[in-house]
């Protein structure tokens, strides 16, 4: 191509003092000795950067705000639906599995077990799903605006969070209903709903930094999750499990979560070194998402 | 005085066949890492393709209060360099130190959601670009009071006619205050008076000390505004000494560029024409 080379251009190194500044600035700005945004090629693995994610919680607080109001503004049910998903399913398998395959539920009511294992199962599986497709559908916003990127698929966590904790109020009146004593095995749920959210942050990160690059995590996920239900004990007791194979089951971190959380409620014995066994998991898998998540961060914009 | 923003040797080097590829199948990777598993551990990987230098070795400081034009024509770098200052994308090579607050604004209405209204995506849209909730509330009437869309607040923005919805939108960012503002193309919005009213926004921004760098291919709006202006061709960065001269060579490249296409069209039409005649 031939264009003119001005004389008077110059690759442009460094601009010499005392340029012609035509307008020079009528305050004198105060700079701090050391930069606030340093910019450098990627590195190979970092950490998430915790503090830089709290400084942006409003964000995330506007994010998760601006997918609960959509969704009120676009269905007609609104918040019943939020409900109305883990009461659907169990009347389905109560109805199937309950009253057709009469599938043993010890000393609880089938419907009641049921639904214990239904509303983290909900939650999970929503929350998995949902952040794994939150990257790509902050597509726009990726590309346009610097964010910690961790909070699209932790915002799309904790809009289910919510979600599982208004559709606990149905678990309350079956309670309620069944005449369950509530005792102060209790005072673990909470941990236990940590335990779980942490468990769907873990996966919903790893899925949504790989779904960013390999678009077949979409596809692939709804079969994975079908297979999940299935491996984990939600409509059936783990007492179904055959000893020798309980080893293998417990390596599923979700099978220790919703058997603690059954237990918790229902007053039904504990399987600690499950329940050990599912947080160690968990922990690990927690750790290596953050650092996959942080590898594939920088590529999100150039290649999403 | 001391710059506020300092760049040095900027490269952003982009692979041809990782761009026309860009969602490469689970079913390679895993062949990929099956069929040669220790290829992770080779340094240069990209070998294979076809480099694209979107930039390279750029170098330029910026001091507090300039308002910086970048030019150049589609292609050149422009909006990559925006994009690594604002840290969307990381660069390939480079340092840059920045010493205040960044807000961007490469795109009007980035995060919109159409189904909110106009109030709440005020909100929305602000926290995006960095705002915190007391800032937003504080500045609310102002921002409404600049997109004059007051009546309408209370509508989801889908309703808004283009005009409307740009409006809000730059009159968030508008309000916003970093230290460092970074503009890509956004002048474009909204009818004569709209623009002359963003244009004295950017003024009045300068005024306080703060920094503007800002891409567009207005020259008019360059020169009106600019007091410095850079230069970007094919990824490498130039700077004369004043932004007249830099815009007149912009305007020599476009001119010769578009000169040489009308040549190739020339061409082609008289090669399609001969064997009919």
């Amino acid at each position: 191509m031939a264009i003119s080379e001005n004389a008077s251009l110059r690759v442009s190194r460094q601009r010499e003092s005392g340029g012609e500044l035509s307008e020079s600035p009528d305050q004198q700005v105060s700079l701090p000795a050391k930069p606030l945004i340093k910019i450098r090629a990627s590195k190979r693995w970092t950490a998430l950067d915790l503090r830089e994610i709290w400084t942006h919680r409003e964000l995330l607080y506007f994010l998760v705000l601006r997918d609960l109001k959509v969704r009120y503004k676009q269905t007609v049910l609104g918040v019943s639906w939020v409900v109305l998903q883990p009461v659907l399913m169990t009347l389905v398998f109560a109805v199937f599995l309950g009253k057709i395959a009469r599938v043993p539920s010890g000393n609880v009511p089938y419907v009641l077990f049921l639904y214990s294992g239904l509303l983290p199962w909900t939650f999970f599986t929503n929350a998995v799903s949902s952040s794994s497709h939150s990257l790509i559908a902050s597509a726009p916003m990726i590309t346009k605006v610097y964010f910690p990127r961790s909070l699209v698929p932790l915002a799309a966590v904790l809009v289910r969070l919510s979600d599982f904790l208004a559709a606990s109020v149905i678990l309350f009146v079956l309670m309620v209903y069944y005449g369950r004593a509530f005792t102060s095995a209790m005072l673990l749920v909470p941990f236990l709903i940590l335990h779980l959210t942490l468990l769907a942050l873990s996966l919903g990160l790893l899925f949504a930094a790989l779904n960013v690059k390999y678009r077949d995590i979409g596809t692939v996920l709804p079969v994975l999750l079908q297979l999940w239900l299935f491996t984990s004990p939600v409509i059936y007791s783990t007492t179904l499990v055959p000893e020798s194979w309980k080893w293998v089951y417990e390596l599923n971190p979700l099978s220790g979560i919703i058997s603690g959380f059954r237990a918790a409620l229902l007053n039904v014995g504990f399987d600690w070194r499950g329940l050990l066994i599912s947080l160690s998991i968990t922990l690990v898998l927690l750790v290596y998402a953050t650092f996959v998540f942080k590898r594939m961060e920088d590529e999100f914009a150039d290649i999403v | 005085m001391k710059p506020i923003v300092t760049v040095r040797n900027l490269s952003k080097t982009y692979h041809i066949g990782q761009l026309r590829n860009s969602n490469p199948s689970l079913r390679d990777a895993l062949v990929g890492a099956i069929s040669s598993p220790l290829s992770f551990l080779r340094a240069h990987r990209h070998d294979n393709y076809t480099r694209l230098h979107a930039l390279q070795d750029v170098s330029f400081d910026v001091e507090p209060g300039e308002v910086v034009g970048i030019i150049g024509r589609n292609g050149a770098g422009k909006s990559t360099l925006l994009k690594i200052l604002a840290r969307i994308v990381k660069p390939t090579s480079g340092e840059v130190d920045i010493y205040g607050r960044v807000g961007s604004l490469l795109q009007v209405g980035t995060g919109f959601h159409p189904d909110l209204t106009g109030r709440e995506n005020i909100f929305l849209n602000g926290a995006i670009l960095g705002m915190t909730s007391t800032e937003i509330r504080r500045k609310f009437d102002k921002i409404v009071a600049f997109s004059e869309v007051s009546r309408f607040l209370d509508t989801a923005v889908k309703y808004y006619s283009s005009g409307m919805y740009l409006r809000l939108a730059f009159a968030i960012a508008a309000h916003l205050e970093p230290e460092v503002l970074l503009l890509d193309e956004v002048l474009a919005v909204g009818d004569e008076s709209f623009q002359e009213k963003c244009r004295a926004k950017i003024k009045s921004v300068s005024r306080d000390g703060r920094t503007v760098l800002f891409v567009s291919h207005d020259m008019r709006a360059i020169a009106d505004l600019c007091g410095r202006v850079l230069l970007i061709r094919e990824g490498r960065l130039y700077e004369g000494s004043d932004p007249q001269s830099m815009i007149a060579e912009y305007l020599n490249e476009v001119a010769t560029a578009e000169a040489h296409q009308a040549s190739l069209l020339t061409n082609t039409n008289e090669s399609v024409a001969s064997p009919s005649v």
